[in-house]
C-alpha cells in the first residue's frame, strides 16, 4: 500500500534499463529510492527488444531479472503508472508531486491471473507494446513479463459489461478509482527518461507510413521476439514469410530534413544484429543493408559486422531516395549505388525495415528546469568530466536521456549516475553511503 | 444463489447501468466495435471449421483485406482460438486452424 507522502534519498524518473540500474546501485548502497514510471510496467524499451548486440543474448533474459530485482528490493519503492506533475526545491532537496493514474483494478489484490482478460469481449490494438500489430483486451496485463504483473482497464473503451467483475477471483475491479496525488520528498533526482524513435512515417519519400510492408526497426524487434505479435517474422500485409528483406540505414538520423543531424549510434549495430537473427529465423531469405557508412565503434562490434558479411548478408553502399510498392504490395527501393558510379537501381523486396534513429523521450525543461541541448537531449555542461551532472544542482541524468547510446553505455552511465548522486548526498549531509568514521 | 448474492448482483448491475449512462457516447462506439469484431471472428471461425487456411485464402474467402485477417488471426492465436498447423505447399504462408477447444 502506498502512502500519500514518501521520503526517499533519490527519486529516479524512468523505469527503463538505466533507471532500474541506477535505482539498484543506489539501493544496494543503502539509499532509499522511489522509482517513477509512466507506463503500467517497468522495463522500458529494452524489454521489448529481441536480443542484444554483439553477444546475441536474449533481451528478456537480461531485463526480466533486473525488473524483478528492482521491484523486490527493500530500499526501492516502485511507482508505476505515475506521472511527475511538479518539482519544488526546498532546504532538504526536492518536493515532487506525483499523480498516480487509476488502473481501475485494486493493485494490492490483483494477482495477474488474467481471468478478467480472457473473458473481456473487446479487442483493442496494442499500440504501446506491439505497434498495433496485434491487440489486447480492454482489461489486460500489459505483457507476459510485466512488473508489476497487474491488470489495467482502458476505461475509455470499456462497455461496462461486468464480465471482468464476475471472472475476477480476488474482487479487484474498481470502477470508482480516480487519479491520486502522492508527494515524494527526495534529496536528489535522477532523470532516466529514455528515448523515442524518429517516426517511421516522417519521410514521404519512404512512403510516409502508408506502405504496409515498410516497417521500422522497433517493429522488426517485436517480429523477431518470441513473444511478438505473430511469434515469427511475417510481413504485415498478408502474413507471407519474407524471402527478401532490406534495411535502409540513416532513415531517421543524419537527416537535416527531419531535424536530426546527428548519428544515433545504434542503428548500424541493431540492423546488423537483426539481419543475423533473420538469417537464423529465415535461412532462405536474402538480407540487404543499404548504408552510407557502417559505424561499429564498440568492443567486439567490428568483428560482429565482419561475421554478418561472412554469413552472406549483403551490404550495399548507397543512398535510398524513394520507396514505392507494386500491385502486390512489394516495396521497391530506388537507390543510388555509390560503389557503382552512382548508378540508380530499383530493387524489389518483400519487406523493408527503416533504421530509425533516436529522439529525446521527454522534455525535462518545463518540470525540472533542466536545460536541454540543441538536439533536445538533457544538457550536460561538462560531459568530459561529469557526464551525468545537469544544469540543476541535485538533479542528475543517465542513459539515453542525455543522448543516443546503446544498452552497454546506458548501464555504464547508470552506475556513474548512482555514484554521482551518492557522492552528492554524502557531501551535502550524512547519508547511508557515508564511510564509517576513522 | 443466496439472498445476499442476489442483492450484490443487483447492486453491481445498477452500478454498471449507471456507468453506461454516464458515458453513453464512448460506450456506443465501443459496442459498435464489438459487434463488428464478433461478426468478423464468427466469419473467420466458420471458414476455418472446414480446413486450415492461409491468410490470403482467408482474405479471399471472407472478402476482408489480408492485413485485417492477419490482425484477427494474431489475436485469436494469442487467446488460444487458433493454431498454426503447418506451411502451405509453396512454403510461403502458414496455415491456421481452430484449436480443439474452439472447434
Amino acid at each position: 500500500m502506498k502512502s500519500d507522502k514518501i521520503h526517499v534519498d533519490t527519486l529516479v524518473v524512468g523505469g527503463g534499463i538505466a533507471g532500474m540500474q541506477a535505482s539498484l546501485d543506489l539501493a544496494n548502497q543503502g539509499h532509499q529510492v522511489a522509482l517513477v514510471e509512466h507506463s503500467p510496467s517497468i522495463g522500458g524499451m529494452m524489454i521489448g527488444l529481441s536480443k542484444v548486440f554483439p553477444t546475441l543474448d536474449c533481451c528478456s533474459c537480461i531485463t526480466t531479472p533486473k525488473m524483478a530485482a528492482t521491484a523486490h528490493h527493500e530500499n526501492i519503492q516502485l511507482l508505476t503508472y505515475c506521472e511527475v506533475q511538479s518539482v519544488t526545491r526546498n532546504d532538504d532537496g526536492f518536493s515532487v508531486q506525483v499523480i498516480q493514474k487509476p488502473r481501475y483494478v485494486i493493485e494490492d489484490n490483483c494477482t495477474g491471473c488474467r481471468s478478467c482478460e480472457l473473458v473481456c469481449p473487446l479487442d483493442l490494438p496494442d499500440v504501446e507494446n506491439e505497434f498495433g500489430r496485434t491487440a489486447h483486451r480492454v482489461i489486460y496485463v500489459p505483457f507476459t513479463t510485466a512488473v508489476p504483473q497487474k491488470a489495467i482497464i482502458d476505461i475509455d473503451s470499456c462497455i461496462f459489461c461486468g464480465k471482468c467483475i464476475k471472472a475476477c477471483p480476488a474482487d479487484c475491479i474498481d470502477f470508482t478509482q480516480t487519479p491520486q496525488t502522492l508527494r515524494v520528498e527526495a534529496r536528489t533526482i535522477i532523470l532516466a527518461t529514455g528515448f523515442k524513435v524518429t517516426p517511421y512515417d516522417a519521410k514521404k519519400e519512404y512512403g510516409a507510413g502508408n506502405l504496409r510492408n515498410v516497417i521500422d526497426a522497433m517493429m522488426m524487434e517485436r517480429l523477431l521476439a518470441p513473444t511478438g505479435p505473430y511469434g515469427r517474422v511475417l510481413r504485415p500485409s498478408d502474413g507471407k514469410l519474407p524471402d527478401s528483406i532490406a534495411y535502409v540505414q540513416c532513415a531517421g538520423s543524419r537527416d537535416e530534413t527531419l531535424g536530426v543531424p546527428y548519428c544515433s549510434r545504434v542503428c548500424c549495430m541493431y540492423a546488423i544484429k537483426q539481419a543475423m537473427l533473420i538469417s537464423g529465423a529465415l535461412p532462405m531469405a536474402d538480407v540487404t543493408i543499404y548504408y552510407m557508412d557502417i559505424r561499429t565503434f564498440g568492443k567486439g562490434y567490428e568483428q560482429f559486422y565482419q561475421n554478418a558479411k561472412a554469413m552472406g548478408i549483403e551490404f550495399v553502399k548507397g543512398k535510398v531516395g524513394r520507396i514505392v510498392e507494386d500491385e502486390d504490395q512489394n516495396p521497391i527501393v530506388r537507390v543510388e549505388l555509390i560503389d557503382d558510379n552512382s548508378r540508380v537501381a530499383e530493387n524489389k523486396h518483400d519487406l523493408v525495415v527503416l533504421s530509425v534513429g533516436m529522439l529525446p523521450g521527454y522534455d525535462t525543461q518545463p518540470i525540472y528546469d533542466v536545460a536541454t541541448a540543441k538536439d533536445g537531449f538533457v544538457q550536460i555542461p561538462d560531459s568530459n568530466v561529469a557526464p551525468t551532472v545537469t544544469t540543476q544542482e541535485g538533479i542528475f541524468a543517465t542513459g539515453t536521456a542525455t543522448g543516443p547510446m546503446d544498452i552497454v553505455d546506458s548501464i555504464i552511465t547508470a552506475g556513474a549516475v548512482a555514484a554521482e548522486a551518492s557522492a552528492y548526498m554524502h557531501l551535502h549531509s550524512g547519508s547511508p553511503a557515508a564511510p564509517a568514521a576513522d | 444463489m443466496t439472498t445476499q448474492d442476489r442483492v450484490e448482483r443487483k447492486k453491481r448491475n445498477e452500478m454498471l447501468t449507471n456507468l453506461r449512462k454516464q458515458h453513453p457516447e464512448r460506450v456506443k462506439i465501443s459496442q459498435a466495435k464489438l459487434k463488428e469484431q464478433r461478426s468478423i471472428r464468427k466469419t473467420l471461425q466458420q471458414v476455418l471449421k472446414t480446413k486450415p487456411h492461409t491468410i490470403p485464402q482467408l482474405a479471399e474467402a471472407t472478402g476482408l483485406p489480408a492485413h485485417q485477417v492477419l490482425w484477427y488471426i494474431s489475436i485469436m492465436k494469442k487467446y488460444g482460438k487458433v493454431v498454426e498447423t503447418g506451411l502451405d505447399e509453396d512454403y510461403e504462408y502458414y496455415l491456421y486452424g481452430l484449436t480443439r477447444e474452439t472447434e
